[in-house]
């Protein structure tokens, strides 16, 4: 008996963390870095941008899905992560959004010179799905300018600002 | 939509076939509030999304619908689904108020004088709501050392940033660094402190323990006193080989004991800086 419990856990655990990968894979980022200025972005750089950038994509649909919003805490300070935590706190109770089918086109357009600040332009194409209950009420695919300020904490960088515009 | 209204009519359900439609406004400035306006009868559901709100609420078809500024503070893009039977959408785009308020990054905290582009800025502007203000506005960027202004220079933001960068002051101490807009401005200070030690002298006399080998006054090539806590390192070779010892800068001096009985050659550095070199004869 505590054999097929102990079983049941792993398993669930494992399809958690698939699920979570899955997740986090279907988000597809890539950064261009070449028009940065004035500090040059390091290849070093641009990967750990590249990953927590999708990294936060990831724990935003989750928390907008599943209406958690302790999963932003990893990827977003300030007001990113004001705004982010009110949408998912707020909203009415039934709502869920999924963003699906996400890819991010991501162009640095500014490198502070001491590296403490990144700004990029994001063109994001997904599905905005809407469910109310168990009806999808809104799916949609769109095509988003986001402005993106990301800073670097003590092992990776947080996105502080994600400000959407009708165009860069 | 009129033809949707013909097949209505046309099938005998115009009763229960409502040709709802919504209209949302062009575009929105952050805080203030927007009205969607709706078509057709009956009710319905008006779902909205943006950032900071994920809302749904019964409407009357044909109504308007406020939206209030306190749902419209943050910019960005909101998305209007209104349902009845079938589902219409729309979205529109919040922007950023006017500035309100600088986020300003300066480095360093403390930097050695007259250090080539040592010093940088960067500013962002940001409305009451937080959002970053992404229109160009003009910055000026000012330093200044007392009364002394070491910079002045306007800069305009692009992509909601505007920076600069420059060499250090030539004299140490407490340096203000400005950025302004209108009547906005956010201050920071850094420390200026003195550069490498320049023309390091030395001299020193026969003790009973040795020799007391001391600095003058150390300062930096533009005559700023070295800090205290600096590393001298005084070498002495003598007839029975090679001895070195660090001294700490203290009240602008540093001092050393050297133990050496014969005739000795004692140098001092401090970083890639030489001084003088001292020899004293042996002790009588």
């Amino acid at each position: 008996m505590n054999r097929q419990i102990f079983l049941a856990v792993f398993a669930l655990l494992l399809a958690s963390s698939f699920y979570s990968y899955a997740q986090d894979a279907a988000v597809q980022v890539q950064l261009d870095s070449k028009k940065a200025g004035p500090r040059t972005v390091e290849s070093l750089t641009e990967r750990g941008i590249v990953r927590d950038y999708r990294l936060a994509w990831t724990s935003m649909s989750r928390a907008l899905e599943f209406n958690n919003p302790d999963s932003l805490n990893g990827s977003f300070v300030g007001e990113a992560r004001q705004w982010l935590r009110q949408t998912v706190t707020n909203q009415t109770p039934g709502l869920r959004q999924k963003y699906v089918e996400q890819g991010h086109r991501l162009e640095a357009v500014f490198y502070a010179p001491e590296g403490d600040a990144i700004e990029l332009h994001d063109t994001a194409q997904y599905r905005l799905q809407l469910m109310d209950g168990e009806k999808l009420v809104y799916d949609q695919p769109m095509v988003v300018h986001y402005v993106v300020l990301m800073t670097p904490s003590s092992d990776r960088w947080m996105v502080r600002q994600l400000q959407a515009v009708p165009e860069f | 939509m009129r033809s949707l209204l013909l097949i209505c009519a046309a099938i005998g359900l115009a009763g229960v076939c409502v040709a709802q439609d919504l209209h949302v406004p062009d575009s929105v400035v952050a805080g203030d509030d927007a009205v969607i306006s709706t078509t057709g009868s009956g009710d319905a559901t008006l779902y909205l999304l943006g950032p900071g709100i994920s809302r749904k609420k019964d409407v009357s078809l044909g109504s308007d619908v406020r939206i209030s500024p306190q749902d419209l503070r943050h910019a960005g893009n909101y998305v209007a689904v209104l349902c009845s039977g079938t589902c219409r959408s729309a979205s529109f785009y919040v922007t950023a108020a006017k500035p309100a308020s600088l986020a300003f990054l300066v480095h360093p905290s403390r930097v050695a004088v007259s250090q080539s582009d040592a010093v940088s800025g960067v500013v962002l502007p940001f409305d009451e709501y937080h959002n970053l203000v992404l229109a160009p506005v003009g910055i000026n960027f000012q330093m200044n050392a007392g009364s002394t202004s070491l910079l002045s220079r306007p800069a305009r933001t692009v992509d909601g940033v505007a920076w600069f960068r420059t060499t250090s002051g030539k004299a140490s101490g407490i340096v203000q660094v400005n950025a302004t807009l209108d009547d906005l401005s956010a201050r920071r200070a850094v420390q200026q402190v003195a550069s490498d030690p320049c023309n390091l002298r030395i001299s020193g006399q026969r003790t009973p323990a040795g020799i007391l080998v001391q600095t003058e006054p150390v300062h930096d090539c533009a005559g700023n006193p070295v800090t205290d806590g600096t590393i001298v390192t005084f070498t002495a070779i003598g007839a029975n080989g090679k001895s070195t010892v660090d001294a700490p800068i203290k009240q602008g001096i540093a001092r050393a004991q050297m133990k050496s009985l014969g005739a000795t050659s004692i140098s001092v550095a401090s970083g890639v800086v030489m001084g003088n070199e001292l020899r004293i004869g042996a002790q009588p």
